[in-house]
Order: structure tokens, then sequence, then C-alpha cells
């Protein structure tokens, strides 16, 4: 994203200067958005008089925050890291994009999967086996113990013997479950 | 009023003291503490990832475990700070300068021991302040008018400014987003969408869950894979966990000034609470016979620090209980749970739900002393958890956000946003400003339009309703008096160095 023109100590303060056009983004943002709403009288506040109000001010902040930037000394802008937000926030946008039909047995390992392509100290066997058992561990968390409606396995990719195998085991546990809850309903 | 305090208290214990509640204010302890205990991974990240787990319980109970997991998550912060020297939030900073000296020199288990015994002990009397100032507190906010309530959050946000480091301007235009972010959604008034560009998603208006956690969530994540993750996990031994006849006399003292300086600061508005450690760190420094040994693993910097910042993260819930109105960023997240749950926090809670109100303080009081039963035992487990390596842990985190987002309404589109804040919250933070203030100013901003709105009509549209109420008057001219002083050279330069002494 934006880099910073020239490092170490300087006259102009970079980081207040983007600061403040970042400001104005915002502002622009909200001016739009608010633009066809009325204002209104003082005795019966248009929808539109705070939102509009806001934008201004922060766009005021903005350009002083640019003024103060352009005049006085300052910290250079920090360097954005790529890799992190790119993987991190792509892992997130995947779980988002395929938890309703494909469920937790896939958005899960996807996402653990994909966020940790965002560091460099990633290990390809570990983090695989690691997906695994975390999904699997937050599809009984989430979905058996506290019945949260999140979709585990919609497209039915769990082979049927393996899920008779888990029903079994799990007939046996709804038992201590059972015994469990009744103590925490009590 | 003594007669009604204990009637009081023992109407909330009677609710607080039920099997189910024990329990539940147990595992929110647990669990808390558990999530609080991930390096970078503050309260408002653990009360918003565990969010979902706290659906299927009545009010009462979830707000019992709500708590529990608040106080764990504060208290897992603090053996962060002191076996890996990564402060988990703001409050704890300061525990990373003697706690993590302490550890490195094998006396780990004393730090933690000494930190849940202040935090035991300044619950307790935080609780007690609670209940005696809740009804008094409650009544008088029956007084308080629409033109009252707006100028007591113009103060809060003041305040808030003036805690918030780095500049003074940067402090102001970041709550002007956070309440120009409240305004998007459907107008109570007209019905009217304002900022929403036609986007049916956001008609409701943003959730303050979905900012909470790509604010300080996701962009903490992402800030920490920035540096390298070679943590500093203590391998001295942890040593005995109960500090000696000595360590108890040299600490008796700075609990007991923390616990009060910590109580009172958390009382204020505007995130009084963060300054409680600071405070007391400085005070337990000035007064000590051998300032010296500050920063060496002296046993007081940890005591006063941690009593002052557990009662402050107590006293934090006056305001909110009281009046309806948070006084810091993770209030503002408690605001979003309640009303998850149903439930309007202010001074109506107390008379029309009784059960709720008491059953929470004091469960509090229950929630401190689990801490201490729980925590201590298990600081073995603590040790090996943050021996998990980032690499590993991190991608946990993201996909039991993802869960939790998605859990809360059952919408991948919240998701998709939470992702865009983890962004935003990224550029905020990069361009030099504070992400707390901007939630701050997220959930009083709804608040501060309709009592601003109430008030105008109230007065046909003069805004000499604000000047005329003596109540209001004196609030806004606090609040012109704060901000005057904040931006003082002299007090500026103090207000950085109490800030600084952490760095």
């Amino acid at each position: 994203m934006s880099q910073a023109p020239n490092r170490g100590p300087s006259k102009r303060s970079a980081i207040d200067i983007a600061g403040g056009l970042f400001l104005l983004a915002i502002a622009a943002i909200g001016y739009i958005g608010g633009f066809n709403l009325p204002v209104g009288h003082l005795s019966g506040i248009g929808s539109g008089l705070l939102p509009k109000t806001l934008a201004v001010l922060v766009a005021v902040f903005g350009i002083l925050l640019i003024l103060q930037g352009l005049f006085g000394p300052g910290p250079a802008l920090e360097r954005w890291a790529i890799r992190g937000p790119f993987f991190v926030l792509g892992a997130v946008v995947l779980f988002a994009l395929t938890i309703r039909w494909g469920g937790l047995i896939i958005a899960g390992p996807l996402a653990v999967i994909v966020s940790s392509l965002g560091s460099n100290e990633t290990r390809p066997t570990e983090v695989a086996i690691f997906a695994v058992t975390l999904t699997l561990l937050s599809g009984l968390l989430f979905k058996e113990l506290l019945n949260l409606p999140i979709p585990f396995d919609p497209l039915g990719l769990i082979p049927s013997s393996l899920f008779k195998a888990y029903i079994g085991a799990k007939d046996g546990l709804a038992g201590l479950f059972a015994a469990l809850k009744g103590a925490v309903t009590r | 009023m003594t007669f009604d305090l204990i009637s009081n208290l023992s109407l909330g214990l009677a609710v607080a003291l039920t099997l189910k509640n024990l329990w539940l204010c147990f595992l929110g302890c647990l669990i808390g503490t558990l999530i609080g205990v991930l390096p970078g991974v503050g309260p408002i990240a653990t009360i918003t990832m565990l969010l979902p787990i706290t659906f299927g319980i009545d009010p009462v109970g979830a707000l019992i475990m709500l708590a529990g997991i608040y106080y764990g998550a504060q208290y897992g912060g603090s053996t962060t700070a002191i076996l890996v020297n990564i402060p988990g939030e703001a409050t704890s900073v300061v525990t990373t300068l003697d706690g993590h000296q302490m550890a490195k020199q094998g006396r780990a288990g004393v730090a933690l021991g000494i930190a849940a015994i202040g935090s035991f002990i300044a619950g307790c009397v935080a609780t007690v302040i609670i209940s005696a100032l809740a009804a008094p507190l409650t009544a008088m906010a029956l007084l308080f008018g629409p033109a009252d309530y707006f100028a007591l959050m113009v103060l809060g946000l003041m305040f808030a400014v003036v805690l918030a480091r780095g500049s003074v301007p940067k402090a102001i235009a970041i709550i002007l987003v956070g309440i120009l972010l409240s305004t998007v959604g459907t107008d109570l008034e007209s019905g009217e969408e304002r900022l929403t560009f036609g986007w049916s998603e956001i008609s409701d208006g943003l959730d303050v869950a979905v900012l909470a956690m790509g604010l300080f969530g996701f962009a903490e994540i992402l800030r920490n894979l920035e540096v390298s993750q070679a943590r500093d996990v203590v391998r001295a031994a942890i040593g005995n966990l109960l500090p000696n006849r000595k360590d108890f006399a040299q600490s008796a003292a700075p609990i007991a000034r923390g616990t009060l300086i910590g109580s009172i600061l958390g009382l204020l508005p505007g995130n009084g609470a963060v300054l409680g450690p600071f405070a007391s760190y400085t005070i337990e420094k000035k007064l000590a016979a051998d300032p010296n040994r500050f920063g060496r693993g002296a046993i007081e910097g940890v005591a006063g620090p941690e009593s002052a910042n557990n009662a402050g993260a107590q006293t934090a819930f006056i305001p909110l209980l009281a009046l309806g109105i948070p006084p810091n960023a993770v209030m503002a997240l408690m605001v979003g749970a309640m009303t998850i749950h149903g439930i309007v926090p202010g001074p109506q809670i107390m008379t029309k739900q009784p059960n709720l109100f008491w059953g929470m303080i004091a469960s509090m009081w229950i929630g401190n002393l689990m801490l201490l039963v729980i925590n201590l035992p298990l600081i073995g487990l603590w040790v090996r958890f943050l021996k998990v390596p980032y690499r590993l842990m991190f991608p946990a985190i993201i996909l039991l956000c993802c869960i939790g987002i998605y859990s809360i309404n059952n919408s991948p589109v919240e998701v998709l946003m939470t992702a865009g804040f983890g962004l935003f919250g990224y550029a905020v933070v990069k361009f030099g400003f504070e992400p707390a203030p901007l939630l701050l100013g997220f959930v009083l901003g709804r608040l501060m339009e309709e009592k601003l709105r109430q008030a105008l009509v109230i007065s046909r549209g003069s805004f000499m309703t604000f000047i005329d109420r003596p109540l209001s008057a004196g609030l806004l001219l606090l609040s012109l008096i704060t901000i005057v002083l904040a931006v003082l050279p002299a007090i500026r330069k103090s207000r950085e160095e109490v800030f600084q002494e952490a760095d």
C-alpha cells in the first residue's frame, strides 16, 4: 500500500499527513453517504444533520493534521506489511464465502491453512494436521456442545461409515452430556 | 441504608449461588482466562470471541458468565504480562515491568500469586463500593434529563481524549470517526437509511461486535505478525506460589493504595480505569525507600498496579449499570452483549430487574474468589499453553473469531465486514490513531444523538437548554476545562510522562 517517501528524521511528519488524508477520505465517504438526507431544523433535527456535521468536523481535523504534518517534524510512516494482511484477511473472506455451502468442514481448514500463510514461520505438515484437528474440535464444541446453528458438513463429505461410527460414539457420550447438562440447568 | 445494602447483597448472593450460576461463573472465568492468556488477545477480543457461547443461556446466567469471562481475560492478561513480557492490553503494561523481572529471577509464582491476591482484595472492596454506590447513583440518574445525559457523554469522551496516548487532535478525530460510524443504518426517527449506500445488510446499523473484532481481534494479529515472534517465555522455575511473610509485608500497603486509586479512577467516564495501574506504579515508586528496585523485580510494582487494575475493571461497571453509559471500550462491548440478551443497561435495571442487577454484582465477588482458586493451581497449564508457538496460535484465533462472528447472527456478510474492519483497524493504527476511543465513540454516538434530539425537541430547538440546566452546564464546563487542560503544554508533558513510564 503506501510507503514512506523518506525515512529517518524529517522536517515533515509523513504519519500525520497520511493520517490527515485518511480522515479526509472517511469524511468524503460520510458526506457523500449522507448527501441526500435532510438536515432539518433545530427543534426537529433531520436525519442528515449529524452525519454531515460529523463528516465536516472529521475533514477539519484531517486538514489540521495535514498542516501539522507539513510544517512540523514527526515520525515517518510505518512500513505496511502485505503478506500478513493479505493471507489473514483473505482467510477470513474465504471462511465467509464457504461456510454456508461447504460448512465448517471446508471453511475451517481453509481459514486455518490460508491464514497460516501470513507468517513465514509456518510449517506445512504441522499446519495441515493442526487445521483438521482444530476443525473437528470446534465442530464438537460449537455444534454438539453449544448447539450453535453453524453448518458443519452440508455437502456430506464425511464418509457414511465414519459418520455412523461417530453417531455410535456420540450416543455413548450423550448420556454423559445429559448428566452434565442436567447439572447445569438445575 | 446499610440494611438495604445487606438485603440487596443477600438477594444477589441467592441468585449467584445457585448451582447453575456458580457453574456459569466458573466456566466464564476459566474460559476467559484460557483465551485471555493468549498473547495479544485482550479482553475485548476475548469477549467478542466468546459471546456466542452465552447464547443458549438465560439473561442472568449469560451476564454472570460474561462478567466471569471479563475478569478471566483481565487476569489472563496479567499472567501473560508476567510470564512472557507481552501485555495483553494497556492496563497490564505496567505489570510487565517488575512482574517479568521477578519471573526471570525465579519468582514467577510469587508474582502471579501476589497479583491474584491483590486482585482478589481489590475485587472485594470494589464489589462493596459498587453495591454502596449503585442505589444513590441510580436515584441520581433519574434526575438526569436528555440534555444532562448528553453533557455527561461529552464529558466522558473528553476524558477519553485526555487518556488516549498520542496527540490530542488525533484522539478527537478518531472519536468523531467512531460517532460517524454510529450513524450508519436506519434513522430511528425518520426511518431513512443513512450512509448505507443502498446496502441492505447494514440498514440495522453496524454491529458493535463486528467492529470490535475487526479493530481489536484481527488488526492486533496483523500487528503481531510484523514483529518477530521469538517469545521470551520464562524458562526459570515458577517457584513457590504463596508469597512469604516478607512479601506480604511489602505488598500490603501497595495493595491498599492500589485498590483505592483504581476504584476511584474506574468510576470516571472515558476509561479512567486505564490510568489506575500507571498511577499506582508511579506512587509506589515515589513512596519507596529505594526507588531503584523498581524495574528490577520489586514486588510492590506488581501488587499495587494489579490491585488498581482489578479495582478499576470492576468499578467501571458503575457508570454502565447506574447510568447506562459505558465508560470504556470493554464496557461498550458489554452493552452490545447485553443488548443481544435483551437487556438495556441503565438506571431501570436495578428497579425492574433486581435479580439480574444484584445477582451480577454478587457474582463479581464470587468470580474474584474463583479466579484465585482456579488460577493458582492452573499456572502450570497456562505456562505450557504459552509455549504454543504463535505460528499455530494465530490461525486458531482466526478460526475462533470467524466462528464467533458468524454465530452472532448466522451471517457470512458480517464475517466479511469484520475482515474489512480488520484492514480498517490496521490502517487506523498505522496512521498513529488509537482504536479504543473509536469504539467508545461508536457506542456513545447513538445514545448521544438520541439524547441530543430529545433535548432539542423539549427545548423547542434552543441550544440554551444545555446551559440553562445547571447539571448539563456544569458537565459541559468540566468537559471544556478537561480539554483545555489537555492541550496546555505543562499538563501535556506530564500526561506523556505517565504513559512513557512503561515504554
